[in-house]
């Protein structure tokens, strides 16, 4: 068993180094940042200067080895737009990136398991239709029409809900949360639904496809033919059976919504980590590129060591495994 | 003893006991033939500037233009015909989505398959990387790509073939290895066959019905994907509108009452989406052989 | 329990929700806080950082400038109240007495020496040394009197300082290094200015917070606090201000205008702006953008033909251009400047639009089947930029010119017409100093490093005449002998055609009916302290 961590820890790791270097590569590599960020008219002094500032003329390989010492400072570098170190930069942002995430996530996942199971359980019924209905469309469309659909719909015609930003915050443990407030809660509630929907539409049909099986197999039939009630049989077989893709699901998507909130924040105008990487894209702020990818590198590592290891502990075929 | 029946007939027949899936196929092959037939179908090239006018600009649905025909769905702020530059956006978004998933089929299909088949180091290595890959969001990927390789079809199906291939090794892969335990495997291998035509004539087609769901999902997902990106403005370029293009062009003109201009490519895009995953659902429940009660 | 089927219960039900509707919306006007919702914001409180137009209009609130612009960008005196040339190099500025920064210090010449002095060493990457670029030293006559000496005659020195901003000498005095500045300006101790209002907070890409300064010395602003929230979507900002989150917004795009004039509850504001739309045309030998009909090359460039060049400004249908590209939010331009700026030539003719003509002329120059070009423009910059572009591309083809529209991003179409990758483009170009020599020196001019002239001519004009002019200007101090000058060169060139201005453009700002009231700014930019409320 701890030779099997051992191997995945060292798999990570590998991972971070090698993920760091196409990423410093192929973000530093590509075009003259420098041509980006200096105005046509400056002179060739200017841009001599602002080569030399930035760092710029230095070899690749050079440029790469003082990123990695840095790093291990916790210096991710300063943004050549806005001057300030990129990790408070992104850390100013996370919180508003975090808390819509996670509210998306988890309403997803309560409502979308609950209504899957139905539909699974029960697939010729009406409601199981109409839920199969909505799922698939919840799938199919894409999330910035949507979101572009609900703006016009409760902030524009209706009123109800603003049409974009954060609302008040609330400072929890140093950082500035919106949640807690009303307003904050008001403000979340368009781009939690845009964001949801897509995790909601494929936590029915997971549900629905898991429950399905589980349904059918022998298991459930001779729990049946055994006499053990229905509701026992729903909670002590079907939830631990389907437990498991859900959690890989589950762990793998929040990483997806992570990134997917790209889209519903810029439609929103959220003030999150999203954004910022869509308008440093845009602007070629490198900095903020990679230290973006890295970070999101590692969430995932740590996101799928922790999956896997959960893994390890459940099912004991891997456990086995890896011990011998 | 009725003569047997091949398994495309079967398949089909089963297939058809589901009105939804058929009407889903059947918007899928129509919407797909207008798409390749467009030139002829569609009343107007919109991208020749000679036969555009601007005077024809923003025209509501029904108006009659300058080119003396009725403008169906109406007319987008360059005064082209949106029923044609519908069918010339639904061409688009197909040929993006089957190119990346063909790529994306053949490559991936060829890493997992070989990753199965090799074995060893090879195996590990490649399926760390298809991992590593598969838990890494799609979309941040094919707009990392974008922005650095910058605007165009060629590149767009690149970073879509880079951010989806990855689903489809791990299906190849997980097919191969649980087929590759098989006995007629084992059997095929123990004769004088090489190792590579066992892959390729025994594994493969025992492999493709799990590819071919995946297939159906990833081509909806790289329609979807590009039309996302060109509503951030990372997809394809102004002048080749695709539906996620007209859309974002579209909409500054919704809350203006001008709603035609991005409704109708919505639509449309839904449309040929929902279709997609409706035929890949029933493929895929069919092929699923735990349901097969 | 009870149900909602009796009218008094739907009217009692109307109004609670109404209540909730009418506070979540708040008319914050009325309360002396006034919300803008502006579509770029600044990219720190280093008023030196950037010359981004969106980063000198959020400086303004909390900074004054040396020399004030005034609505239509003639200049006023601001921290300056009087300036004269005391020889041909040195000009002398006299200060303004009386006024103190946020933290209660003096201003006086210190200050001005020490804002000039710094600009070189904290700006970034949109560099702010354009407006210091003529002075070689500042000296210090008294603490109200300030001598600049400038590398040679500087007749336009007080309209580049039109974006000089004042710091505090003391507050700043730490946090002058690339290092330290952002993080001194955005952090607090250094952002102390003149201006009409103090900083509270900033989140870069998010709110700008501010209060009243009640000693500014123009008087007390209107408003007890100003929010500033960063919006670049077009329609989100809309949408905010429909639903009372917002009190004012720029940049109202032409698409939505339209719909705001049906809209009561909503009134716009429109004012010319000082961009103006220029087609370029590229007079290198071997354009990299122009081929034959049929794709091949052609023996020359058929931009250098001068009947060429008048074929394509006879294409366009400016009137077109305007009334439905830009939905009537414009102005055809014969010119690169507003009417009635210094040097705008008021005796040029507006051109014809005669496509006829122009396939006569194209013919006659030896293209009867016309040819083929690759126009290239922004997308994202300015308003209708697209757009104007895409309708270009229909008119020059409909004369035979084959284009290819390509509306890109600034960003990747700036540093590329920076490296001349370009043969025919557009983008817009604001004067912004309200002077010729800015515009014409920048564009009109031979391509020329040392004279610091031509610095924006990517098309390889060179016409001697208009050089010659333009160099006499630089030198002429007399008014009325550089305004001539001015006129002349911009009449010559406008006749080369080698630029072609298309439409001046027009900005729109909105506001809930009768709730502000504000004249609009040529250089587009959206100050608090000049909105007033409607009362």
């Amino acid at each position: 068993m701890s030779g099997y961590v051992l191997q995945r820890l060292l798999q990570a790791a590998l991972v971070m180094v090698a993920m760091s270097a196409i990423v410093f590569v192929g973000v530093y590599a590509i075009g003259n940042p420098v041509d980006i960020v200096i105005p046509p008219e400056a002179t060739q002094d200017i841009r001599a200067a602002t080569i030399a500032r930035l760092g710029l003329d230095l070899p690749l390989w050079q440029q790469y080895l003082i990123f990695v010492r840095n790093l291990f400072d916790g210096d991710l570098g300063r943004s050549f737009i806005y001057n300030e170190p990129v990790l408070s930069l992104i850390a100013g942002r996370l919180p508003a990136t975090l808390e819509l995430v996670l509210l998306s996530v988890l309403s997803a996942t309560v409502f979308g398991i609950a209504l899957g199971v139905y539909a699974g359980y029960r697939p010729d019924s009406v409601l199981a239709k109409a839920i199969m209905a909505v799922s698939v469309l919840g799938f199919s469309v894409p999330t910035f029409w949507i979101g572009l659909i609900l703006i016009l719909t409760f902030a524009v015609n209706l009123g109800w809900l603003p049409a974009g930003g954060r609302g008040q915050t609330v400072d929890l443990l140093g950082v500035a949360w919106s949640f807690p407030t009303l307003d904050g809660l008001k403000h979340l509630v368009l781009p939690a639904v845009n964001l949801a929907l897509f995790k909601f539409a494929m936590m029915i049909r997971l549900a629905r496809a898991g429950t399905r099986e589980v349904m059918l197999s022998d298991t459930i039939k001779f729990a049946r033919a055994a006499g053990i009630r229905e509701s026992t049989i729903l909670r002590r077989h079907l939830l631990k059976l389907i437990s498991i893709p859900i959690i890989t699901v589950f762990g793998l998507e929040l990483g997806s919504t992570l990134a997917f909130a790209v889209v519903t924040e810029t439609i929103f105008s959220w003030p999150g980590v999203g954004k910022l990487i869509i308008d440093s894209i845009a602007v070629l702020d490198r900095p903020v590129m990679v230290a973006y990818l890295l970070l999101t590198t590692l969430l995932f590592v740590i996101i799928n060591l922790t999956v896997d290891l959960l893994f390890a502990l459940i099912d004991p075929r891997i456990r086995a495994r890896g011990a011998a | 003893m009725s003569a047997p029946v091949s398994p495309l007939a079967r398949f089909w027949a089963e297939f058809r006991r589901s009105p939804v899936a058929v009407a889903a196929l059947l918007v899928v092959v129509v919407t797909s033939l207008l798409a390749i037939f467009a030139p002829w179908v569609a009343p107007q090239d919109p991208y020749d500037l000679t036969t555009l006018s601007l005077l024809d600009a923003r025209r509501e649905p029904g108006f009659v233009g300058s080119g003396g025909y009725a403008h169906l769905l109406g007319t987008d702020p360059q005064g082209r015909d949106l029923l044609s530059a519908i069918l010339y956006g639904m061409r688009i978004s197909l040929q993006i989505g089957l190119a990346a998933g063909t790529v994306a089929l053949f490559l991936g299909t060829t890493i997992g398959i070989l990753a199965a088949y090799a074995r060893g180091w090879v195996e590990t290595v490649l399926m760390r990387i298809v991992d590593l890959q598969l838990s890494f969001p799609a979309i941040l990927l094919a707009l990392v790509l974008v922005a650095l390789l910058g605007q165009g079809k060629a590149q767009l199906i690149t970073a879509l073939v880079a951010a989806q291939y990855a689903y489809f090794a791990r299906t190849a892969y997980g097919a191969a290895t649980a087929e590759r335990r098989k006995d007629y495997v084992e059997a095929a291998l123990a004769t004088p066959l090489s190792g590579r035509r066992v892959a390729f004539f025994h594994l493969l087609p025992n492999c493709l019905p799990p590819l071919i769901v995946v297939a159906t999902v990833q081509i909806a997902n790289s329609i979807s994907l590009e039309a996302t990106l060109s509503f951030l403005g990372l997809g394809l370029p102004v002048t080749e509108p695709s539906l996620g293009m007209l859309i974002s062009n579209g909409f500054p003109y919704m809350m203006s009452g001008r709603y035609w201009i991005s409704v109708y490519p919505g639509i449309a895009l839904i449309v040929l989406i929902v279709a997609i995953n409706l035929v890949g659902d029933r493929v895929r429940d069919q092929f699923n052989p735990r349901l097969r009660r | 329990m009870t149900t909602f089927r009796t009218p008094r219960a739907r009217r009692a039900l109307a109004l609670i929700l109404a209540g909730l509707a009418s506070a979540a919306g708040s008319a914050h006007a009325q309360d002396g806080t006034l919300v803008m919702g502006v579509r770029g914001g600044p990219e720190s409180l280093d008023p030196h950082y950037s010359a981004l137009g969106s980063h000198a209009e959020a400086a303004k609130h909390i900074y004054d400038t040396l020399v004030w612009s005034g609505d239509d960008l003639q200049i006023e005196p601001g921290l300056a109240t009087s300036w004269e040339v005391v020889d041909d190099t040195t000009w002398e500025f006299k200060l303004r007495e009386g006024v103190k920064f946020h933290d209660g210090s003096d201003f006086d010449a210190e200050d001005v020496k020490f804002s000039i002095e710094r600009i070189p060493l904290v700006s970034g990457p949109t560099t702010t040394t354009i407006y210091v670029r003529r002075v070689a030293d500042v000296e210090v006559i008294d603490p109200l009197t300030v001598r600049i000496k400038t590398d040679g005659p500087a007749a336009t020195l007080p309209y580049d300082f039109v974006r000089l901003f004042i710091v505090s000498s003391e507050a700043a005095a730490d946090y002058s290094t690339p290092e330290t500045a952002n993080e001194g300006f955005n952090g607090g101790p250094a952002a102390v200015g003149t201006g009409p209002y103090k900083l509270v907070s900033w989140e870069p890409k998010g709110d700008l917070v501010l209060e009243r300064y009640d000693e500014y010395w123009r008087g007390k602003g209107p408003w007890a606090e100003v929010i500033r929230k960063e919006m670049p979507n077009d329609s989100s900002r809309l949408a905010a201000l429909k639903a009372g989150q917002v009190d004012v917004i720029n940049y109202v795009s032409s698409i939505d205008y339209l719909a705001l004039q049906r809209d009561a509850s909503v009134e716009a504001v429109v004012g010319d702006s000082v961009y103006v739309m220029n087609l370029q045309l590229d007079q290198r030998d071997e354009p990299p953008g122009v081929r034959a009909i049929d794709g091949g090359a052609l023996e020359s460039n058929p931009l250098q033909d001068p009947s060429v060049r008048e074929a394509i400004d006879l294409a366009i249908d400016r009137e077109t251009m305007v009334q439905v590209v830009l939905e009537g939010l414009g102005k055809p331009a014969n010119q690169m400047m507003p009417p009635g700026f210094f040097g705008s030539n008021a005796s040029i003719a507006m051109p014809e639009h005669d496509p006829a003509k122009a396939r006569e002329l194209l013919a006659e120059a030896g293209y009867p089947d016309g040819f083929e070009i690759d126009l290239y423009c922004t997308s994202d910059r300015l308003p209708g930029d697209g757009a104007i572009c895409q309708g270009l591309g229909q008119m020059l083809s409909q004369v035979g010119i084959r284009t290819n529209v390509n509306a890109i991003s600034k960003t990747v179409y700036f540093p590329a017409q920076g490296r001349l990758e370009y043969s025919v483009f557009m983008n817009g170009w604001g004067t912004l100093t309200g002077e010729a020599s800015y515009t014409l020196g920048s564009l009109a001019h031979s391509n020329d490093p040392e004279l610091k002239l031509g610095a924006y001519n990517r098309v390889d004009y060179a016409n001697d005449d208009v050089d010659r002019l333009l160099q006499e200007g630089a030198t002429e101090l007399d008014d009325d002998k550089r305004r001539a000058l001015y006129e002349e060169a911009m009449a010559k060139t406008m006749a080369d055609k080698v630029y072609i201005s298309l439409v001046q453009l027009q900005t729109v700002w909105a506001a809930k009916a009768n709730t502000v009231t504000f004249a609009p700014r040529f250089d587009e930019d959206t100050l608090a302290f000049f909105i007033q409320p409607k009362n």
